[in-house]
């Protein structure tokens, strides 16, 4: 308990430096701006900025780009309640209450108690990833490359179960995402594999590349093919603070969501997308006025906007213990550590402390920020949602072309970029969700290290996986989630929680 | 035999293609064995199930109670066919490192045109008017300078959807310029040039 207070004490010595405040703020203002336009979400973001953490210290880099993940949380909830149009996709399910208490003319409450909300969770799961982190790092200290290997199996395994849509195309995705990640000089033999004698490839395909094209570009190409109709409710927001019977009525809906939220967000393939639909589900199940619920019952507001941002928050605790990325956004910031030169993993809590305590912190101080930017301010950022989307669209591919290009100062990596983005564009037609790629793009180089590393211990011998009882564990837990995926009752269920917002 | 599904036939189709083709092309490196794998060991095993998968999915398509009709996509085949041939030619006819200036640019405009004509095959007009005006602004960064690229990338971007006021986008050219020059140049210190690399 006295090592947590004092670690949490250097955090906060470190996060309230002058430059770390300024760059949380910068994150948090900028995840809420993302957050409120629909069309664009914080992978290509986070995507975009990337080049430009290259210059500013890691500790400062990843307090920011966190920032824009949690931040665009709390700002997703503002516009699917004023315009019924997901800001984020883990806001999907807030329009469907939300959108109805704004109708009502209680848009004022339902903004209010999404903040509090969020706010709560926000502060409960900095404490849990405080709490849970050390232990965790310390077990994963022990890993050799034979249990490496079996827990991003489970973590690829795990995030195609908790993905929506096919299993089947989902698994298929993630392989062609380590295929994918595999691209570029093998590490061992020296050998450019799939590169085509294209010097630029011989380095990889590049991360930002593929997560700008495949989230960013193929994102506004399908928003541009529906028409965009929005009905904002702009004036008859007032009165942000709810009444005492709404918190009353919320409260428990509040801790619920948190709680769910945040174990949801520590799976692999967690996160706050599927937190939030997860705990719209509990609560219609568990409320006793569920016909309520579709009709502007504020519960239904105040539980996912609880758990996306507790999911969020929590989804670092893999990437921070484990070094194994949860969800897209958590692969970006792999992507991040690395250009900083942070082999993510175990050690990065050991060997960084300011790094590891500091950016926890910041994830307090950024929620208190956020906030006061999210209810004293709210008037700015309505405005910005009648700012039309024919004018947002340009801009977002100036900064992604610009980002792009600063990469490595050349064309060739906005032609990759936008070559993802045509294959991004026939990924969502043909209903291949890309998430999970972008995690086996991430892992196939570590996965193919790790494999041949425990196979070169154990000589050859493939049992070593199933020798050794950490792997063996996880081997049987990933072959468990595929089998209650596949089997007819539980395949129902989880359609019906995707299906039923 | 009928397909039902046709978003399941393309996506099998296409899982089939990319682990074939990942699975050929490792044949030129050394597999080695299983305990010092090779360069090709790892890409040719995932090949294989990536292959078998979109097997499995392609099969699908053919008993899938979920109907989707074949056309999923605006596709042009031309396009595709012309791209390759364009490519290939390409690929070729690569000039010599001695060769002149204007045989250079010559062959990167072939190269660009079939590159072009690919993305121009799938999706509707914004997809290849929108990545084109982003490829363009990559390419045109350096010898014309930031202000112009990014000219470019938003008339052109703004051409690409379905309302196109040259007021409304002159104004957001001016302001978006104005603001690339002051946060990117000035502010982040990227190494770009302003304007024209012959006028600097």
């Amino acid at each position: 308990m006295e090592a947590l207070f004092s670690n949490l004490g250097l955090g906060f010595t470190v996060a309230l430096s002058l430059q770390n405040l300024f760059y949380c703020f910068m994150g948090v203002v900028l995840g809420t701006l993302i957050g409120v336009l629909p069309g664009i979400g914080p992978v290509a973001t986070i995507a975009m900025l990337l080049p430009v953490t290259f210059t500013l210290n890691p500790t400062s880099a990843l307090i920011m780009l966190a920032g824009i993940y949690y931040g665009a949380q709390y700002g997703g909830s503002t516009t699917s309640i004023l315009i019924n149009l997901p800001g984020e996709s883990s806001s999907v399910v807030t329009c469907l209450d939300g959108y109805q208490m704004a109708r009502q003319g209680r848009a004022g409450p339902a903004l209010g108690i999404a903040a509090i909300g969020s706010f709560f969770a926000g502060c409960v799961s900095t404490v849990i990833i405080a709490l849970f982190a050390p232990p965790l790092a310390e077990v994963a200290l022990k890993f050799g490359p034979a249990e490496y290997f079996s827990l991003m199996v489970l973590g690829l395994i795990a995030a195609t179960v908790l993905a929506h849509g096919s299993l089947i195309k989902a698994i298929a995705m993630v392989i062609l995402g380590l295929l994918l990640g595999l691209v570029g000089t093998d590490v061992n033999s020296g050998v450019a594999r799939f590169s085509f004698g294209v010097s630029e490839l011989s380095d990889g395909i590049g991360f930002v590349s593929v997560a700008m094209g495949v989230f960013g570009f193929a994102e506004i190409i399908n928003n541009l093919e529906q028409k965009e109709q929005r009905e904002v409710f702009t004036k008859k927001v007032t009165g942000l603070l709810p009444t005492w019977q709404d918190i009353r009525d919320s409260a428990p809906s509040i801790l619920r969501g948190t709680a769910l939220g945040s174990f949801l967000g520590i799976l692999p393939g967690g996160g706050a997308l599927l937190a939030s639909f997860a705990a719209y589900t509990l609560e219609k199940k568990v409320s006793k006025n569920s016909a309520n619920f579709g009709k502007g019952a504020i519960q239904g507001v105040a539980a996912p906007e609880s758990a996306n941002n507790a999911g969020a928050q929590t989804s670092f605790i893999p990437l921070l213990t484990l070094g194994i990325p949860s969800n897209p956004v958590m692969a970006l910031m792999i992507g991040a550590m690395m250009i900083q030169g942070i082999a993510p993993g175990p050690q990065v809590m050991t060997e960084r402390p300011q790094l590891f305590w500091g950016m926890i912190a910041s994830m307090w101080i950024g929620n208190l920020m956020l906030v006061i930017l999210n209810l004293p301010l709210i008037g700015m950022w309505i405005k910005l949602l009648t700012v039309p989307y024919r004018m947002l669209y340009p801009a977002i591919l100036l900064f992604c072309g610009v980002g792009v290009y600063s990469l490595s100062n050349s064309p060739f990596d906005v032609m990759q970029t936008a070559a993802f983005g045509v294959v991004g564009y026939i990924w969502v037609k043909l209903e291949c969700e890309p998430a999970p790629l972008i995690l086996g793009f991430i892992l196939g180089p570590l996965m193919e290290e790790n494999l041949r590393r425990a196979m070169l211990l154990s000589r050859g011998d493939a049992t070593v996986f199933f020798q050794r009882p950490i792997s063996l564990t996880m081997l049987l837990i990933a072959a468990f989630l595929l089998l209650i995926v596949v089997a007819p009752v539980v395949r129902k269920k989880r359609e019906e929680a995707f299906v039923e917002a | 035999m009928k397909i039902t599904n046709g978003k399941d036939f393309w996506a099998g189709v296409m899982f089939i293609a990319f682990g074939l083709a990942f699975m050929l092309i490792s044949q030129n490196y050394a597999m080695g064995n299983a305990v010092r794998m090779g360069p090709a060991y790892f890409p040719t095993v995932l090949g294989g199930m990536l292959a078998v998968l979109g097997a499995a999915i392609f099969f699908r398509a053919f008993v899938s109670k979920v109907a989707h009709p074949l056309a999923v996509f605006p596709f042009r085949l031309w396009f595709v066919v012309g791209g390759l041939i364009l490519g290939v030619i390409a690929f070729y006819t690569q000039p010599l490192r001695d060769a002149g200036a204007m045989v250079q640019i010559a062959h990167e405009l072939l190269a660009g045109l079939a590159i072009g004509l690919l993305f121009a095959a799938f999706g509707p007009r914004s997809l290849w008017v929108i990545l084109f005006s982003v490829v363009l602004f990559g390419y045109l960064l350096k010898p014309l300078g930031l202000v112009l690229a990014t000219g470019a990338l938003i008339f052109g971007s703004a051409w690409g959807g379905h309302e196109f006021k040259v007021k409304e986008v002159t104004i957001l050219f001016v302001a978006l310029a104005i603001f690339a020059v002051y946060a990117f140049v000035k502010g982040l210190g990227l190494p770009m040039n302003i304007w024209p690399a012959f006028l600097e």
